[in-house]
């Protein structure tokens, strides 16, 4: 009798520390510096989802190697919930460009969060006034402007795409994330980089300048920046950020960190952290964003492929 | 300007705003205060706290933590010679020394009272001289940040007592450190032997935890007669007071050094990748270099102390410039406090003051005003503080040990970082007893992959290595880092033949 009891216990055990799941705060891995595009998206977005969740959601910033580090880190972390990793496209670009083996495959997804459009962005320091000045020079001198990218990264990816587009060829300086960036562009170290509406403070002060944003339509809180394709460049891209959680955390525990997620990409304080972003909210369940993964990897391959960046 | 000041000041001297600056500045204190919790940890741990207040509340309450941290950790260098955070490492040089020789209150209140001027003129720069400095740190490419850290390094290295050569040495496997892991760019395995334990590279946090609490410890373990000193030691410790006049006089007859020290703190905050950790310790650097009696250095003199804690204050000033006017993270504690401004709503940029002149002001005001809630705090809570030095040695040292590796463990949360802290706790030991610097060391490690990176854009963004030279502020960053190091051979000769000319060793002032 004893024993059946202790059995019994043994296999409620699992289920029990499911029902209590989560019982200690959770961890947000965000593989780029603090202060950057993806940790001003997930910044606002921890405390929201701690009230949803009922535990503390901890960002801890684990930058390097164009975001492959924490990507790494979130892959080994033990699929028990507690370790959810903040990721956007480059996953897959780095995939692709074999700057590293782990693919969106090694996790869970829990839901898509938000869409962020490029846009191309110039040093004050440069002698363009538009597109068409810029595309003259780029012709004229090929291999000579330079870009600031997280390389193999999506701020590769958009300027490789508008090389493609225009036929014309950069020069690539690595600078991880949009923070290093924006001072290298800033001081003129750098002719071009990615960039997005978050730098219009910047523009406006003519510190920035923004030549073509990579939308189908204009912008309505900057309408005078053009898109890509009024310019003749048909480039569109943005890069959609999202929670995953490593391949194999139960079920039950993503049906949670899901319900806790979405209710966290509904609330108004979200929506209005995120228009201070220039960023759309863009929800998808844990169904939809996983189709849509495999989709945009499809695509990726096939642009890895195009661009002439594919090692795999 | 002044009349938007003082509006800030008023404005935050209401009760709302004051109660969340006091608590964050004795947060700050006491986090800075405890080895093995930096500022950039105490930040953290402030942060959530502050989610639900308005934004100039939270503000005030993260710069003081900032503020705090960079004195707190001054309380601990100087009592225990272990700094508390690794902007108050070049403190341990002479604040420990002259606590040792029985003057513990004048060591810790000249800390205090530097941190107070150093701050207050990190605060003129900051109110004052925001956009034209900053865009004097914009025209860094990646040359002139290459040069400027070697710079540092040199410096550093110059700074030793025994063997200019062991410095250099010292830094250079420092930097061999950072080579471990993945590279910078694109991610590719260096030296990590297919061990993944290795593959994230070694943070260099864990690496400064062990060199210098772990280091330290076992060799204050070693001393023979350990629990007697203690208790010596305990007995002298518990009066802290000092004449505050003398002290005050102290600094205010050296204003050259008071000045110079503020300006490289402030300097360097602007500078964005270089932190506190450089600031301090340059400044020691360039007040030995300056001293007429630069072989007193590390025996417990005031000019050490005044230097380096005069160094770390303004620096908070400084980086909170390129924050606020470039939202340019410096280091791991300005990244935080980035995050911070980026919480509560803060887009920052040049536009920032113009656009929120209110907030801006209120956070200019409550850093000067978090100078003073901050000797306020020391003076009454000095004496707790010193608790931990009253703990017998047997006690005290396993527990810090003990939160040292908690510390390590909670950065990441992994039990990597606690080899980490092992290894480089016996590595840093073994150092101590073949008579290799530490300093260069550590900063080799901060600096590695930064210097590195910057290689990496400068050749990427321009194949010709001449630039390095050709660019005129590389140029003559590079020209002084070797001047550094000729000037700190010629020194350490000229040290030698004085004391083989001197018998007696008499100060010249």
């Amino acid at each position: 009798m004893k024993k059946l009891v202790a059995g019994f216990a043994v296999a409620l055990l699992p289920v029990a520390a499911l029902a209590q799941f989560p019982d200690r705060p959770i961890k947000l891995i965000v593989p780029w510096a603090a202060g950057g595009d993806t940790d001003n998206i997930f910044r606002p977005f921890a405390p929201l989802m701690q009230k949803h969740i009922g535990q503390p959601v901890v960002i801890a910033n684990v930058g390097g190697a164009s975001g492959t580090k924490g990507a790494k880190e979130a892959k080994d972390s033990p699929p028990d919930g507690y370790t959810i990793y903040g990721m956007h496209d480059y996953i897959h670009s780095t995939y692709y460009t074999g700057v590293s083996d782990v693919n969106y495959t090694d996790f869970e997804t829990v839901c898509l969060v938000s869409s962020t459009p490029s846009v191309l962005t110039g040093s004050p320091k440069t002698p363009w006034n538009d597109w068409k000045s810029l595309l003259a020079d780029a012709k004229a001198r090929p291999g000579q402007i330079s870009v600031g990218a997280t390389l193999g990264s999506t701020s590769h990816f958009f300027p490789a795409l508008i090389e493609k587009a225009a036929g014309i060829k950069f020069k690539y300086v690595s600078y991880e994330g949009l923070a290093p960036r924006m001072n290298a562009i800033l001081g003129g170290h750098i002719d071009l980089t990615d960039a997005n509406l978050t730098q219009k403070g910047k523009v406006e002060a003519g510190q920035l300048k923004f030549f073509g944003i990579a939308t189908e339509k204009r912008n309505a809180e900057m309408p005078n920046v053009p898109t890509l394709k009024e310019l003749g460049v048909d480039v569109v891209y943005d890069v959609n950020r999202g929670l995953m959680a490593p391949k194999g955390t139960p079920e039950a525990v993503l049906a949670k960190l899901a319900a806790a997620c979405a209710a966290t990409v509904k609330e108004p304080a979200f929506a209005e952290s995120m228009k201070k972003q220039a960023t759309d909210v863009r929800y998808m369940d844990r169904k939809q964003y996983a189709a849509w993964l495999k989709q945009n990897d499809d695509l990726n391959r096939n642009l890895a492929k195009e661009l002439g960046l594919s090692k795999r | 300007m002044f009349e938007l000041l003082g509006a800030g000041l008023a404005n935050l001297m209401q009760v709302k705003y004051l109660v969340p600056l006091a608590l964050g500045t004795l947060a700050g204190i006491v986090g800075g205060a405890l080895p093995g919790v930096t500022i950039t940890m105490t930040i953290i741990v402030v942060l959530p706290f502050t989610f639900g207040l308005d934004p100039l509340q939270g503000l005030a309450a993260m710069t003081g933590v900032y503020v705090g941290g960079s004195a707190g950790g001054l309380v601990t260098a100087v009592l225990l010679g272990i700094p508390g955070t690794p902007s108050a490492i070049a403190t341990t040089f002479d604040g420990h020394p002259m606590a040792r020789n029985g003057e513990p209150g004048r060591a810790v209140w000249l800390g205090i009272w530097a941190s107070v001027f150093g701050g207050m003129l990190g605060g003129v720069f900051l109110i004052g001289a925001t956009g034209p400095l900053a865009a004097f740190a914009l025209q860094f490419g990646p040359w002139e940040f290459f040069s400027l850290f070697v710079l540092a390094l040199s410096m550093v290295a110059g700074l030793v007592e025994s063997s200019v050569l062991k410095g250099l040495l010292s830094g250079a496997l420092g930097l061999v450190v950072t080579i471990l892991g993945s590279d910078p760019v694109m991610g590719r395995e260096r030296l990590t032997l297919g061990v993944p334990f290795l593959e994230g590279g070694v943070p260099f946090l864990p690496v400064l935890i062990g060199v210098f609490a772990f280091a330290q410890i076992m060799s204050e373990v070693e001393r023979a007669g350990g629990v007697e000193r203690a208790a010596q030691g305990a007995q002298r410790a518990l009066s802290l007071a000092a004449s505050h006049v003398k002290v005050l006089w102290e600094i205010v007859s050296r204003p050259f050094l008071v000045l110079w020290a503020s300006f490289i703190g402030v300097l360097i905050g602007v500078l964005p990748a270089i932190g506190g950790s450089a600031a301090n310790m340059m400044a020691y650097d360039q007040a030995k270099k300056f001293s007429r009696r630069p072989e007193k250095f590390g025996t417990g003199i005031p000019e050490g102390v005044i230097a380096s804690e005069a160094a770390n204050n303004a620096n908070v000033g400084g980086s909170l410039v390129t924050i606020m006017a470039f939202g340019i993270p410096g280091d791991a504690v300005t990244a935080v406090m980035l995050g911070a401004l980026t919480i509560h709503g803060i887009q920052s940029g040049p536009l920032f003051i113009l656009q929120n002149a209110q907030l801006a002001y209120g956070i200019f005001a409550a850093y000067l005003i978090a100078h003073l809630l901050m000797v306020v705090i020391l003076a009454v809570g000095a004496r707790w503080m010193l608790r931990v030095v009253t703990v017998p040695k047997a006690a005290l040292f396993p527990a810090v040990l003990v939160l040292c590796t908690v510390g390590a463990y909670a950065l990441n949360n992994t039990m990597a970082n606690v080899y980490i802290l092992l290894t480089f706790g016996l590595l840093g030991y073994a150092m101590v007893k073949t008579g290799f610097p530490l300093a260069p060391f550590i900063l080799g490690v901060i600096l590695g992959d930064q210097i590195e990176i910057n290689l990496i854009r400068a050749i990427m963004t321009d194949a010709d290595p001449w630039l390095f030279l050709t660019r005129p502020i590389s140029g003559l960053l590079i020209a002084a880092s070797v001047a550094s190091v000729v000037f700190a051979l010629w020194q350490h000769r000229r040290q030698q033949r004085r004391l083989a000319q001197r018998a007696d060793g008499d100060a010249d002032f």
